[in-house]
């Protein structure tokens, strides 16, 4: 049902970029005194530039890759003077991209959304910086390049709010995200923008004065950040993969059911997303999770097997490991507080207990429930419910239950 | 150290601290006669916080290998002011950034002194030259031309900052360690790059107006964020791991401190053998991950004093694997997997258990140097079958299986570099081996357990090098 009303809404939009592309062009090509050959050359050179430079892609801290396509049109809207010819080769290299999303290697990772996102997102600069530019030299208070400076400034927040509102929609629609959280995680992404749209701007204005010197102008500055970005991610990756290794060492251990770790943070990251918790605080909770049963090691010693322990030592001496390593203090705190009751006796809600160790705590339990005690999905989300008297928070509970309906492991 | 050595550190510091001010100050002020003071100087302000910004925070490239965009910051300001007064400005921008808040925080009279006459020798330098290959024309030059110049300005720039740099090290510590040094002749392609990127952008400032600053600095600035969060992700990372392993270890008594003293030998061995920064790095994470298997190793058996059976053995042997495999799950440490999986094999090809083994099976250099670090450092402290060894003892034993078990070469680099650092490992009583395991039985001497482990400091300071 969603993924219908997607597909017509993403058909929709791409008819109208053809249609828009047509019109253009017809409007630009019978304007009274204008040389056609100039304006097709023109129009046909910014459609490929566009699309050319729209195979680039960077990886955005909000996970996702951003295409640099916006740098190019922030030129395009600088340099090319006719409005209709813009419009065209903006429209025109949008539905070209679109189409050579299905062909082309570079295009395989991103989807539909994303295209949704960057169609609208460019549509909305194009439609802000012409409005715009034209209000501030009518108004004559700058001169020109203040002007084009102002009016892409006006044209980008445009662009980053409606590619914003748009990938949250889309999530919204096809998975279980909280828009809040969708809404959070791509403003993630504003100092990528800003830089492409800086950069792009750069080019426009030195490219008249300066020749092919512009490309080096703008291009080898952006390429330092561009550079940054793409480490940046790979260090991210390697990092929650070396996390994700150590957590494990307790189960190879044998001191703790094999894949716990893993599972408690996949449902806990789930659960975090369909709450609508903040990006950073859902990455802090996905180690926290996977972390959350490393004081098992400590079982190791023997000395401590036979002396017993409660759940809260485990908890105890996991937060002491943690807190070894700088850097993770939050993340030694979450797992402190993980096996403790989410309220007591005549206490609504316990303040000193965070939202993420209360999702660890249901998400631990609910693992344990099928892991441990061989119950059945809807048995264990049912010794969830039972024990939310103190024990389990029952709004991460109901989460936790739209969750697994979302993901067909229990009825509706 | 010895007392007068460090006294006479002291007084050469003091000469260069005079020194080194003297001819900046004079370089300052002959300028002032001779060139006039940029306008505006709103935008003279601007540059002179630039330059500082990024003087004062390096980016770091890689392991030890920092850069700064400051460079680039002096070309453009050259161009942008003209040739009237490119120098005086440069020169008197460049030497606001003498004082950084670390020297004002630890209270440092010796740094702050000599940068400030570095900094004006080396930005008068190359704005002069800048001018003067500019000519007659100026900043109204060809925008190659200007971007061309504005590189070999800069690399004048580099060359003249390490050469000075070599000098007060010289002048301070009478000798030159190369190693730690030649890293900054590495450098002399990001100068080429920034000099001309510097230039290029002066230009586009005087042809386009002041609307090209926001601009610039933005794309500046959001690079500059990323390559920090990226620094400090990496530094993240490998903290992470470092305490991880730590803490984990702490549970034993017996190998408290065992990764970390592990880690700070082979880096001192890689060091005394002209590793650079990623190779010291790859050897760090390496010894940082040797004995992460024995972590899940149930203690009973790693602490057992009688031999294992063939069963126990089995199990402790895929415990270690199992976590050997988790590891090579990172990507990136897959390399440093196999290092910390290979150090237990013989220099001379033969296996952990003494079997004679293939030649290509024969460890890397770097295998040899953790299982040299490992093995040092096992013999000098207190293990649960012995009391620490001496030190002497440790250096014969080495020895004595050097060819057969270590690798003879690195097995002398590593003591010479130990004995150079004046460092002492051990026990300060000597034992013979049957002694050490009769006094471990009785439990007599544990309190001689390895001296305090230094501590590992994987990025010391680059000290005076600006670049």
């Amino acid at each position: 049902m969603a993924e219908a009303r997607l597909r017509a809404i993403t058909l929709a939009a791409w008819v109208s970029l053809a249609v828009c592309a047509a019109f253009f062009t017809v409007a630009g090509l019978t304007t009274a005194g204008i040389d056609q050959r100039s304006w097709l050359l023109d129009a046909a050179l910014w459609t490929f530039v566009i699309t050319g430079v729209s195979l680039i892609t960077v990886p955005a801290p909000s996970g996702t890759r951003l295409s640099l396509g916006i740098g190019a049109v922030v030129s395009a809207s600088i340099l090319m003077d006719e409005v209709t010819a813009f419009g065209a080769a903006v429209s025109a290299a949008l539905a070209i991209s679109w189409i050579l999303k299905t062909n082309i290697s570079a295009f395989r990772h991103r989807t539909d959304s994303d295209f949704l996102g960057d169609s609208l997102a460019a549509a909305a600069y194009a439609a802000t910086y012409v409005f715009a530019h034209d209000v501030i030299v009518e108004a004559d208070i700058v001169d020109a390049t203040w002007s084009v400076v102002i009016s892409v400034g006006i044209g980008g927040v445009a662009w980053f709010v409606v590619r914003a509102l748009v990938s949250a929609f889309v999530g919204v629609e096809r998975t279980d995200l909280a828009g809040r959280y969708l809404w959070l995680l791509s403003l993630e992404d504003w100092a990528v923008v800003i830089s492409m749209l800086a950069a792009g701007t750069l080019f426009g204005l030195t490219w008249p004065v300066m020749g092919p010197w512009a490309l080096a102008v703008s291009v080898l500055p952006y390429a330092f950040g561009h550079l940054a970005f793409e480490r940046y991610h790979s260090t991210r990756i390697t990092y929650g993969q070396t996390i994700r290794a150590l957590a494990q060492i307790p189960e190879v251990a044998g001191l703790a059911p094999r894949g716990h770790s893993t599972r408690t943070s996949d449902l806990s990251v789930a659960i975090a997303q369909e709450l609508g918790l903040h990006p950073n605080d859902v990455v802090e909770l996905e180690y926290a999770a996977l972390m959350h049963d490393v004081g098992r090691i400590t079982l190791n010693e023997p000395a401590i097997l036979k002396a017993g322990y409660t759940d809260e030592d485990i908890a105890r001496w996991g937060a002491q490991i943690i807190a070894e390593a700088p850097y993770l203090e939050n993340v030694s705190t979450l797992v402190e507080a993980q096996h403790r009751p989410y309220r007591s006796p005549g206490i609504e809600s316990d303040p000193d207990v965070p939202m993420a160790s209360k999702i660890i705590k249901v998400c631990s339990a609910y693992d344990q429930g099928q892991v441990e005690l061989g119950l059945s999905p809807i048995e264990s989300l049912e010794r969830i419910h039972q024990g939310s008297a103190y024990e389990f928070d029952p709004a991460v509970a109901a989460s936790l239950r739209r969750v697994l309906v979302y993901r067909g492991e229990i009825p509706y | 150290m010895y007392p007068n050595e460090l006294a006479r550190q002291h007084r050469a510091k003091i000469r260069l601290a005079i020194a080194f001010p003297v001819v900046g100050a004079t370089i300052l002020v002959v300028l002032a006669f001779v060139q006039d003071f940029p306008r505006p100087v709103w935008l003279w302000a601007l540059f002179a916080v630039a330059f500082a910004f990024f003087e004062w925070n390096t980016v770091e490239v890689n392991d030890k290998l920092y850069a700064s965009p400051s460079v680039m910051v002096i070309m453009t300001a050259a161009v942008v002011f003209g040739p009237e007064s490119a120098v005086l400005g440069c020169a008197s921008m460049a030497a606001l950034a003498l004082l950084t808040p670390d020297d004002i925080r630890g209270r440092q009279w010796f740094q702050p002194a000599v940068n400030f006459g570095q900094l004006v020798i080396s930005a008068a330098a190359a704005s002069s030259l800048l001018v003067l290959v500019l000519g007659p024309e100026g900043s109204d030059a060809n925008v190659g031309r200007i971007a061309l110049a504005s590189a070999l300005a800069a690399v004048a720039y580099g060359f003249l900052n390490y050469q000075l740099v070599l000098f007060i090290v010289r002048q301070v510590y009478g000798h030159l360690d190369l190693h730690k040094w030649s890293h900054l002749a590495q450098l002399i392609v990001p100068y080429i790059g920034m000099g001309f990127l510097g230039g290029l952008l002066g230009a586009a400032y005087l042809l386009v107006g002041p609307a090209t600053l926001p601009l610039i600095g933005i794309v500046f600035f959001t690079g500059y964020m990323a390559f920090e969060s990226y620094a400090g992700l990496r530094e993240a990372q490998l903290s992470t791991l470092a305490g991880f392993i730590k803490a984990l270890e702490a549970k034993d008594l017996y190998t408290r401190g065992h990764t970390e003293r592990v880690a700070y030998f082979s880096n001192m061995i890689g060091e005394a053998m002209g590793y650079n920064g990623t190779q010291l790095e790859k050897l760090r994470w390496a010894a940082l991950i040797h004995d992460v298997g024995k972590l899940a190793v149930p203690r009973e058996l790693i602490r057992k004093k009688a031999r294992l059976t063939d069963e126990e053995w089995e199990k402790m042997q895929a415990h270690s694997h199992l976590v050997e495999d988790l590891l090579s799950d990172v990507e990136f440490l897959r390399p440093m997997v196999d290092i910390a999986a290979n150090h237990h094999i013989f220099y001379d090809g033969s296996g952990y258990d003494g079997l004679p083994d293939d030649e290509e099976h024969a460890p890397t250099t770097e295998a040899s140097i953790l299982s040299i670090a490992d093995a040092f450092d096992a013999m000098t402290s207190t293990r649960s079958y012995r009391v620490a060894l001496t030190q002497e003892y440790a250096f014969a034993e080495l020895r004595r299986c050097a060819g057969t078990q270590f690798d003879p070469e690195v097995v002398e680099v590593f003591i010479t570099a130990l004995e150079a650092s004046g460092e002492r490992y051990g026990s300060p009583i000597e034992l013979s081996e049957e002694e050490a395991r009769r006094r471990a039985e009785h439990g007599i001497g544990h309190s001689h357990a390895a001296t305090e482990s230094p501590h590992m400091n994987p990025h010391r300071s680059t000290g005076t090098a600006h670049g």
